[in-house]
């Protein structure tokens, strides 16, 4: 039987050398830390324009053909009956932003917006009705000053943020 | 004597004071939260983060400490079905009642015979090895094998802990310390025994008064107990026993609420013990100060200590148990034979 091999043979001092080493820079990050976390709420990342947002609906122009939701793999998208008219309504606590009931409508009633912000006080609001839904909320909330960045990379310190104007 | 002048003497009365006020169970509770505060702010620090801020921006986020508490404190404290309920309850508070026991037996400065607030206790605190008094919350001559042995007691308790929460993760958990303490109390013991020779004594205020801090005197032995210590109150790189990722929170899978406060302070004030311990034996102590101010340097020095060593954390990953044994048993144990000879030799040569 062969033997097994459990370790590697390991020199100790240098072994206790790649302990100090190792504490040496953890204390040279503790003294000049490099963070990279971004403070969303007060600063948020620029994203590029062809990023998928929330999504909305032209109320006037659907059709109520429940292509959408049948096509929604997430089963976020439902039917709804209003006055007789058939139109979707989305839950965005389901939507996994991937896009296919806007490429599947046939008269283009659905439109990715550039607000990413899906973020909300209660589980009622993830429901959006066709009345809420057909809104346009492509301006994102202006009542506090949000501080745009974009991330470039840095030779030192792998990635940073500059302001974004 | 008036009322105040009694009260004085009462609350400054070293049994009293020492055990409850400051570094007892006032001080440590804030300790406590600072150190985890602490923890988590060098954590994020050190790998890119920033950790708990939202909670109070201007101190840095430490509110979330005191928030974190108070949630757990009001949780609701949930017995499993199949469990002893008395023991089940009674497991976290005898464990941390073992690891904070021994800080009444740690001499934490000396009273000279006047000219200080304590010098009232010098008598009653009567130390004839360095002919003054020693502020501790009981004086007792072997007073640094005292503290080891109270404090490896802790081990036992955590796997009385697990054993009455019959759960398997909590089983694993307090297998794993099993190994574990047994490998590192050895170390702790034998690098303590090296001071011991070394400085011919059993008394930490001895060792102190002798004005040699015993990490100048014996290196090998001050590197053992500081890792023993980071062993025996399950930091990184030896949280084996916990190992959030493999066993939940091992031992202390089962317990929610206050309970789990408590267990999970248990081995922090184990470090914080052993932390005096080191600043005693390995730092100097109290000296050359005395008295109060003496008080606050050793208490300061075993706060830096217990710093360090929760620092720990930003840096290591966590061993596999069998690493952590190879380590000690192959590596660690010839050195604290070697502490032994070197504190044999030091003892013999340079001090009297
Ligand atoms: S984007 Fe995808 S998941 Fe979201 S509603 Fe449309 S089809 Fe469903
Ligand atoms: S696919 Fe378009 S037209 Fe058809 S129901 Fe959905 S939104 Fe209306």
């Amino acid at each position: 039987m062969d033997k097994v091999k459990e370790y590697k043979k390991a020199n100790p001092f240098k072994l206790f050398g790649d302990h100090v080493q190792a504490i040496g820079t953890g204390i040279k990050y503790f003294v000049r830390p490099q963070r990279i976390t971004l403070k969303y709420p007060e600063e948020a990342l620029s994203l590029p324009s062809g990023y998928r947002g929330l999504i909305r609906l032209y109320k006037d122009v659907c059709i109520g053909c429940t292509l959408c939701a049948m096509v929604c793999p997430a089963d976020a998208m439902k039917m709804v009956t209003q006055e007789g008219k058939k139109l979707p309504t989305i839950n965005y606590g389901r939507c996994v932003f991937c896009g296919f009931c806007v490429d599947i409508c046939p008269v283009d009633a659905l439109k990715e917006t550039g607000v990413h912000d899906a973020a909300f006080t209660n589980r009622r609001d993830l429901v959006f009705y066709p009345d809420k839904f057909n809104k346009s909320y492509d301006e994102p909330p202006t009542e506090r000053v949000v501080k745009k960045v974009k991330a470039v990379v840095d030779e030192k310190r792998g990635i940073k943020y500059v302001p974004d104007e | 004597m008036d009322i105040l002048g009694l009260l004085r003497f009462y609350i400054l009365y070293p049994s009293f004071f020492v055990t409850v006020i400051f570094p007892g169970l006032v001080f440590t509770l804030l300790l406590l939260l600072v150190t985890i505060w602490f923890e988590r702010k060098a954590a994020a620090r050190v790998q890119m983060r920033i950790g708990p801020y939202y909670a109070s921006k201007r101190l840095g986020g430490i509110l979330q400490l005191v928030a974190d508490a108070v949630k757990f404190v009001f949780s609701e404290i949930i017995i499993p079905n199949e469990v002893n309920p008395t023991l089940y309850a009674l497991a976290p508070v005898l464990m941390v009642i073992a690891s904070f026991l021994p800080i009444a037996v740690i001499p934490l400065s000396v009273i000279p015979p006047s000219g200080s607030v304590f010098s009232i206790y010098f008598k009653d605190f009567y130390d004839p090895d360095i002919n003054a008094g020693v502020i501790a919350g009981l004086f007792v001559n072997y007073n640094l094998l005292l503290v080891l042995a109270i404090e490896s007691v802790y081990p036992i308790f955590v796997v009385l802990l697990a054993w009455s929460t019959n759960n398997r993760f909590a089983v694993v958990g307090a297998v794993r310390e099993t190994y574990l303490s047994v490998s590192y109390d050895v170390i702790l013991l034998m690098s303590t025994l090296a001071m011991a020779l070394e400085y011919h004594t059993l008394d930490i205020a001895k060792i102190v008064s002798y004005g040699i801090p015993g990490i100048v005197a014996n290196p090998l032995a001050a590197f053992l107990f500081f890792v023993a210590m980071l062993m025996g109150s399950s930091r990184f790189p030896f949280d084996i026993s916990e190992a959030e990722t493999e066993l939940v929170i091992g031992p202390y899978t089962e317990y929610s609420g206050f309970l789990f406060v408590l267990t999970m302070a248990g081995s922090y004030v184990g470090n914080f013990i052993y932390a005096l311990v080191f600043a005693d034996v390995f730092l100097w102590g109290w000296y050359p100060l005395s008295g109060f101010p003496g008080l606050v340097l050793t208490v300061l020095k075993a706060v830096i200590v217990l710093f360090f060593a929760t620092f720990m954390r930003s840096v290591y990953a966590r061993y596999r148990v069998d690493q952590a044994l190879r380590g000690s048993w192959k590596y660690l144990l010839p050195l604290a034979f070697a502490s032994l000879i070197l504190g044999m030799v030091v003892g013999y040569v340079w001090i009297r």
